[in-house]
C-alpha cells in the first residue's frame, strides 16, 4: 500500500467513528437505566453515581411472568421449526419420490407470502379455534412460515453426509426415522444451532402477531409487556430502560455464545431465499 | 436454483415382503408435518385472504359479496395514494442507505489487520441487530422525543432553535422514521456484503497488490463488480422489508401525524383491527401483495440474467 499510513489512520478512523455511532444509542440505554429524573437532567451524557439498581429490580418484577411466556413462546417456536425442517429436510434428501420437485418447490414458495396479508386470516382462524390469548398461538402463527427456511438449510446439509453412513445402517435394519434421529441429527448440529437462532429471534421479537392475537396479560410476550411498565414518575424512565435491557439480554447472550451459528444462519438464509 | 438430485438410486436393504409399497411411501409420512401445518397456517388463510376481498366483511355478522368493488375503492382513496407515495419514498431511500452504508461498513471491517480485531468489530457491528427490534423504535422514539437526546444535544450546543418535535410534525415525521438505526451499518446487509467480500479469491486481491492498485481501484475493479451479486440481494431484501413490515410506524408514529407517515400495510392493519373493515383490508393485502410479488419475479429474473445463476 502506498500512502498506507494516513490511509491506515483515517481507515482505522473511520471503523472506530462507525462503531460508536452505531453503539451510542445503547450506552445512553445503558446509563439512563440508573438514572432518576434530576440525574438524567444535570447529566445527560455521562454516567453518575449513584446508579439506581433498584430500578433493575422494579422492571423485572413486572415482567418476569412475560419473560416466561416469551422463553416458552421461543422454545415452542424452535420445536416447531425443527420437526417441520428435519422430516422435512430429511425426505428431500433422502429419497427419490414422485412429485419431488414440486413438492420442495411449493414449500419454497411460502417464502413469498408476506405476513400482512395473512395477519387477519390468521386471526381469524385462532378465534374460531378458541386460541386468542393463549402461548400456542403466538408460536403456530408464525411456525409454517418459519419452516421454509429450516427446510432448505437442513435438506442441503443432509446433501452433504456421505450416503454410505445412512446406507450402512439400512443394511443394519435401521427404521428411517431411527436413521434421522441417531445418526443424521447428532451430525448436524451446526445446522441446527442456525435454525434455532434464526427462530429464537423471531420468536423473542415478534410484535405485531402477538398484538393481535393476544389482549390482558395471560398470555403476553415481554415486548408487549414493555409498553406497560410503570412507576413512581420520576423514576420512570429509568425503569422503562432497565426493563428495555431486561428484555434484550436473553438474545444477547444467545448471540455472544453463538456468533457462528447465528452468521450462518442469517446469510445462508437470505442468500438461499 | 435447480435443487441438484443425487441421481443415485438407492439400494434398500429393508426385508422384503410390504416393505416395498412401504419405502415408496416412506417420504411422504416425513413430509406430513410441514404439509398439514402449512396447509393449516399458510393456504388456508392465504385462500381466504383472497377470497375475502372481494366480501363487504367485519368478522362477524357482516359477510356480503361485494366483488369488485373494494379494488374499486382503493384505486380512488386519498389515504392509500399517501400510503403509496410514502411507501415509496421510505423504500427508495432505505434501499439507497443499505447499498451504501453496510458496505462501507462491511469493506472497513474486512480489510483490518488482524483477525481478532476483524472478529471483534463485526461482533459490534452486529449487537444492535440482536437487540428486538421494537426496543430499537422504542429507543428511538426517546431519542427523539421533546426532552429527548437530540433536542438536549441542539440544547447542549445553544441552538435551541432548531428543536422540534421530530415525530410529531408532519414536516419532519417521516424523514424521522428513515433516519432511525442511523448509521444503519449492522444487520443482515452488513452480514451479506462480508460474505461476499470473503467469498472474493485471495489470488485476485494478490494480484491487485502487485498491480499497484490503490483503494479505490481496487473497489472499483475488483470488488464492486465481484459483489454484484449480494447487492442486488440486499436491494431486493430492502425492498421487501420495506414494504412488508410495518412496526416501526406503528410503534414510533402509528401512521400520524395526520397521514404523514401511514404506509399501505399499516393501513391494512388499521383497516382491519381498528375498523372491523375486514375485507377491504384484505383487498389492500392482496394488492400490495401482487406487486411485490411482481417486483421478486422481475429482480430475481434480472440477477440471474446478468449473474448466471448461482
Amino acid at each position: 500500500m502506498k500512502g498506507s499510513r494516513a490511509g491506515r489512520g483515517i481507515h482505522y478512523g473511520c471503523t472506530a467513528l462507525l462503531l460508536a455511532l452505531t453503539l451510542f444509542p445503547f450506552y445512553l440505554l445503558l446509563i439512563s437505566s440508573g438514572k432518576d429524573k434530576g440525574q438524567l437532567i444535570r447529566h445527560f451524557w455521562t454516567p453518575v453515581a449513584p446508579f439506581h439498581w433498584e430500578h433493575y429490580g422494579i422492571a423485572l418484577k413486572q415482567l418476569w411472568p412475560f419473560l416466561l411466556h416469551s422463553v416458552w413462546i421461543t422454545l415452542c417456536l424452535i420445536l416447531c421449526v425443527l420437526i417441520n425442517g428435519l422430516t422435512a429436510g430429511y425426505a428431500f434428501a433422502r429419497f427419490q419420490f414422485a412429485g419431488k420437485g414440486l413438492l420442495f418447490a411449493v414449500v419454497m414458495s411460502l417464502v413469498l407470502i408476506p405476513g400482512f396479508l395473512l395477519l387477519i386470516p390468521q386471526f381469524m382462524l385462532f378465534r374460531s379455534l378458541g386460541l386468542l390469548n393463549t402461548l400456542s398461538a403466538q408460536f403456530l402463527g408464525p411456525m409454517a412460515g418459519a419452516s421454509s427456511l429450516a427446510v432448505l438449510l437442513i435438506r442441503t446439509f443432509f446433501e452433504g453426509i456421505p450416503r454410505s453412513l445412512t446406507d450402512a445402517a439400512a443394511v443394519e435394519g435401521a427404521g428411517e426415522l431411527r436413521i434421522l434421529t441417531q445418526i443424521m441429527l447428532p451430525l448436524s448440529l451446526p445446522v441446527v444451532a442456525a435454525v434455532s437462532v434464526m427462530n429464537a429471534l423471531l420468536g423473542w421479537n415478534n410484535y405485531v402477531w402477538p398484538l393481535v392475537v393476544t389482549s390482558g396479560d395471560r398470555a403476553k410476550p415481554v415486548i408487549l409487556g414493555l409498553s406497560s411498565l410503570t412507576g413512581p414518575m420520576d423514576s420512570i424512565l429509568g425503569i422503562q430502560m432497565a426493563g428495555y435491557v431486561l428484555a434484550s439480554v436473553p438474545l444477547l447472550l444467545l448471540f455472544l455464545f453463538s456468533t457462528k451459528a447465528f452468521v450462518h444462519g442469517m446469510t445462508s438464509g437470505a442468500v438461499k431465499a | 436454483m435447480k435443487p441438484t438430485v443425487s441421481g443415485k438410486t438407492k439400494q434398500s436393504g429393508t426385508r422384503p415382503g410390504s416393505a416395498g409399497l412401504s419405502r415408496k411411501l416412506m417420504p411422504y409420512g416425513f413430509l406430513i408435518p410441514i404439509f398439514a401445518s402449512m396447509g393449516i397456517f399458510k393456504f388456508y388463510p392465504l385462500a381466504i385472504a383472497l377470497l375475502k376481498s372481494f366480501y363487504e366483511w367485519n368478522g362477524a355478522n357482516l359477510n356480503r359479496w361485494t366483488g369488485l368493488t373494494h379494488y374499486k375503492a382503493l384505486a380512488s382513496d386519498p389515504t392509500f395514494h399517501i400510503a403509496l407515495r410514502n411507501m415509496a419514498v421510505l423504500t427508495g431511500a432505505y434501499a439507497l442507505i443499505q447499498l451504501v452504508m453496510p458496505l462501507a461498513g462491511a469493506l472497513l471491517v474486512y480489510h483490518l489487520r488482524g483477525r481478532r480485531l476483524r472478529a471483534l468489530c463485526q461482533t459490534a457491528f452486529l449487537l444492535p441487530m440482536v437487540v428486538p427490534s421494537v426496543i430499537v423504535y422504542l429507543l428511538w422514539r426517546w431519542i427523539y422525543a421533546s426532552n429527548g437526546v437530540i433536542n438536549t444535544l441542539l440544547g447542549s450546543l445553544g441552538w435551541d432553535s432548531l428543536k422540534h418535535a421530530w415525530l410529531g410534525e408532519s414536516s419532519t415525521a417521516l424523514a424521522s422514521v428513515l433516519f432511525v438505526g442511523f448509521p444503519w451499518v449492522g444487520g443482515v446487509s452488513f452480514l451479506l456484503f462480508l460474505a461476499g467480500l470473503t467469498a472474493i479469491p485471495t489470488e485476485l486481491y494478490e494480484a491487485a497488490r502487485l498491480e499497484g492498485a490503490g483503494r479505490w481501484r481496487r473497489l472499483t475493479q475488483l470488488e464492486l463488480p465481484l459483489l454484484k451479486g449480494s447487492l442486488g440481494l440486499v436491494l431486493l431484501l430492502a425492498v421487501i422489508h420495506q414494504v412488508q413490515s410495518f412496526e416501526n410506524v406503528l410503534v414510533l408514529t402509528n401512521g400520524g401525524p395526520g397521514f404523514a407517515t401511514m404506509t399501505p400495510a399499516l393501513y391494512l392493519y388499521k383497516k382491519g383491527f381498528e375498523y372491523n373493515d375486514f375485507g377491504y383490508a384484505s383487498a389492500i393485502g392482496v394488492v400490495l401483495f401482487a406487486g411485490l410479488l411482481i417486483f421478486t419475479l422481475l429482480t430475481q429474473r434480472f440477477m440471474r440474467n446478468t449473474e448466471g445463476s448461482e
